[in-house]
């Protein structure tokens, strides 16, 4: 019986969150920068955030990549604070990674890599969606 | 007559790099800069790399490559933003892919 109260609850909590996608490629344009600022304001107030990387999205998440040699400022750094906001819920579309033959090698922990039909339904999960 | 090829979306969310590699000729060139240098893991690219025949060139600037962590192919000539003036200058016209 407590089992299943949390249990739904915990469904709930998700049902309530933010869900941001991030489809484009980090260095061209300002999305991913404009998408990493919602979802520390949204942490930073404690709402819960889950982010998505689908499409060119998934460069944003690559290890090794260094803006200072395109003069941007490196904003992908800032990534690794996401622990700190207590954005936990990290998804990237598999399917986009195998089409642009990339590793699974991130330069940040705890990303979980979905096939197409599991990344569908943890971003249905969500009643709120922005897309970068 | 020559064209100079100036790639700059990825193949991966644009068709540019299909439409570009439509019109491309024989003695023409190819330099893939910014997001154009993803499309070096894109199929399309293994096909034009079977297509160079020593007339035609395929370029990618080093730093735009290495800012994205991209690899660098043995088949794809690297080079700066300053020998992309020279190119201009070797070919009567340029198209920009953008």
């Amino acid at each position: 019986m407590t089992s299943s109260y949390t249990e739904e609850k915990s469904d709930l909590s998700s049902n309530n969150g933010l869900a941001i996608i991030n489809s484009k490629a980090p260095f061209s344009s300002n999305n991913g920068k404009d998408a990493l600022d919602i979802a520390l304001i949204f942490g930073s107030f404690e709402q819960k955030v889950s982010l998505f990387f689908q499409g060119d999205g998934v460069y944003q998440l690559i290890a090794d990549q260094d803006g200072r040699l395109v003069s941007i400022k490196d904003y992908l750094k800032t990534f690794s604070a996401f622990e700190f906001y207590d954005i936990e819920d990290i998804y990237v579309c598999q399917q986009s990674l195998v089409n642009r033959q990339l590793d699974e090698k991130f330069h940040i922990d705890d990303v979980q890599v979905l096939p197409s039909v599991e990344f569908s339904s943890a971003l249905n999960r969500h009643q709120h969606v922005l897309r970068f | 007559m020559s064209t100079l090829h100036l790639v700059r979306q990825s193949a991966f969310a644009t068709n540019d790099f299909a439409q570009c590699l439509s019109v491309l000729d024989h003695q023409d060139s190819i330099v893939l800069m910014d997001d154009g240098c993803y499309n070096l893991k894109h199929s399309l690219m293994d096909s034009l790399i079977k297509r160079v025949d020593g007339t035609l060139s395929i370029n990618v600037i080093t730093s735009h490559a290495q800012a994205r962590a991209l690899e660098i192919l043995a088949s794809v000539q690297h080079i700066e933003m300053s020998d992309v003036v020279e190119l201009t200058f070797n070919h009567t016209k340029v198209i920009t892919w953008q």
